[in-house]
């Protein structure tokens, strides 16, 4: 359904959407429901000719149903909605997968600064390449994020991936991702950082093995010396 | 009719208010100084730079070079280097100049601030042993360091100093003057690879020896 909308580019973009899908569900299901019995309420008690209000305490039983028993349904909703919540936090957040590769992301105002390993695969060794607000990854395979930011907070936000991870001053942060499809898709930082804050986008490059294998010897020698 | 009054009402005031907008000036110094408020954070509202920042004093730079280095930065030619965080910040903000004649008017108003005086900072550097490294430089910005706009050269004196260390630093390391379309930044770097940190020290020292509006 989210893919019509907003297309799915990594591996758990399709969990998260379903999770949101979830919520909107339930929720939207709970709020039809009490704001149709609202204004029904209104319409059934509207005023009439010789009729008085009545003071209602609320102590009867059959008044109290009218809390208790669409509460405890809720509660059941949210039930489900935390199973799902938590799944999908341990899937996305706290469950690492082996990476196939590891690259570094700073923030920094109001820029992205990438390392990507060069063709040898490991970080900082001499053909590392380095880029600014341009990301650029191989598609099915899993990547590994050290985020880390040179100044204030910033937020590694890819809407296409359903990633949002905080850049915090002082610390590195793990993450990590597996591209499903290529193509160039956005990165913005989702988290105010300053005047610059709106021009703080970057992009990802989602290249196929032989792309990115070019795209990396042409560019390996180049910066390396830099 | 009561409707078609209303309606004519509601017109007339919809009309009022587009009128009361703010339009948007025509380009020069009016619309630079209101595209400045995103300048001032860094470089003051005086354009006298800040050096927590590594923000430069601007103040009176002339028109033709604000707009050339804008020009980099917006198309990455400055401010590329991963390393180069303060070009980055530089580079980021430039790219919110995106109309067409934002970057003259900006550069037209920032031309035209009165030039703040700007204390000396760094207690390094001989002046004398200056002079000498500064030959090398006469050639392209002047022998009073005013910049000559023939050969794209800026102009050096009433600069913070430690703005003018950093570039050299920046020059020399390859964090500026190495993108193929930055033909003149090209030409300086060569001349900074010459000059050891002493050198650069010395240099400084003598280009701020010359600035007699110094505070």
């Amino acid at each position: 359904m989210f893919e019509r909308l907003a297309i799915q580019a990594s591996s758990f973009a399709g969990d998260i959407d379903g999770l949101i899908l979830l919520i909107a569900v339930l929720v939207g299901f709970w709020f039809i429901v009490a704001e149709g019995m609202f204004f029904w309420l209104i319409w059934r008690f509207r005023e009439r000719p010789d009729q008085k209000s009545q003071y209602i305490t609320g102590k009867e039983k059959h008044l109290k149903r009218w809390v208790t028993i669409p509460h405890a349904l809720v509660l059941v909703c949210d039930v489900f909605i935390i199973i799902g919540a938590v799944r999908v936090w341990y899937d996305v957040k706290q469950h690492l997968p082996e990476p196939d590769t590891v690259i570094r992301v700073e923030g920094q105002q109001w820029a992205w600064v990438f390392q990507h390993p060069g063709p040898d695969n490991e970080l900082d060794t001499g053909d590392d390449i380095w880029t600014t607000d341009d990301l650029y990854v191989e598609v099915d395979r899993t990547y590994h994020f050290r985020l880390s930011s040179r100044d204030v907070l910033h937020n590694f936000s890819v809407p296409a991936f359903r990633l949002k991870q905080d850049a915090v001053p002082g610390r590195t942060i793990t993450g990590w991702f597996h591209a499903t499809s290529t193509g160039t898709y956005d990165i913005q930082c989702a988290e105010i950082c300053g005047i610059g804050h709106g021009v703080m986008a970057g992009r990802i490059n989602i290249q196929d093995a032989e792309t990115h294998a070019s795209w990396m010897s042409e560019n390996a020698t180049t910066t390396a010396a830099q | 009719m009561q409707r078609t009054r209303s309606f004519g009402a509601l017109f007339a005031v919809l009309l009022t208010v587009a009128a009361c907008m703010p339009a948007e000036p025509e380009q020069g110094i009016a619309r630079g100084e209101a595209l400045y408020d995103t300048c001032v954070p860094c470089h003051g509202p005086q354009g006298q730079g800040n050096e927590a920042l590594g923000a430069p004093l601007i103040a009176g730079l002339p028109q033709w070079y604000l707009e050339n280095q804008l020009e980099k930065y917006e198309n990455g030619w400055r401010g590329g280097h991963p390393m180069d965080t303060v070009g980055i910040r530089m580079r980021s903000m430039a790219n919110a100049l995106d109309l067409e004649g934002d970057r003259e008017s900006v550069s037209e108003y920032v031309a035209s601030m009165p030039v703040p005086a700007v204390p000396a900072s760094l207690e390094v550097g001989d002046p004398q042993a200056g002079q000498q490294v500064y030959q090398t430089c006469i050639a392209c910005h002047g022998p009073e360091a005013g910049g000559n706009e023939a050969v794209q050269s800026p102009p050096l004196v009433g600069q913070h100093d430690w703005y003018l260390l950093s570039q050299l630093h920046k020059f020399k390391r390859g964090w500026r003057g190495v993108n193929p379309n930055d033909t003149w930044g090209q030409t300086m770097r060569p001349n900074s690879m010459l000059l050891s940190d002493e050198d650069m020290e010395d240099v400084v020292a003598y280009i701020r020896s010359l600035d007699q509006t110094e505070e």
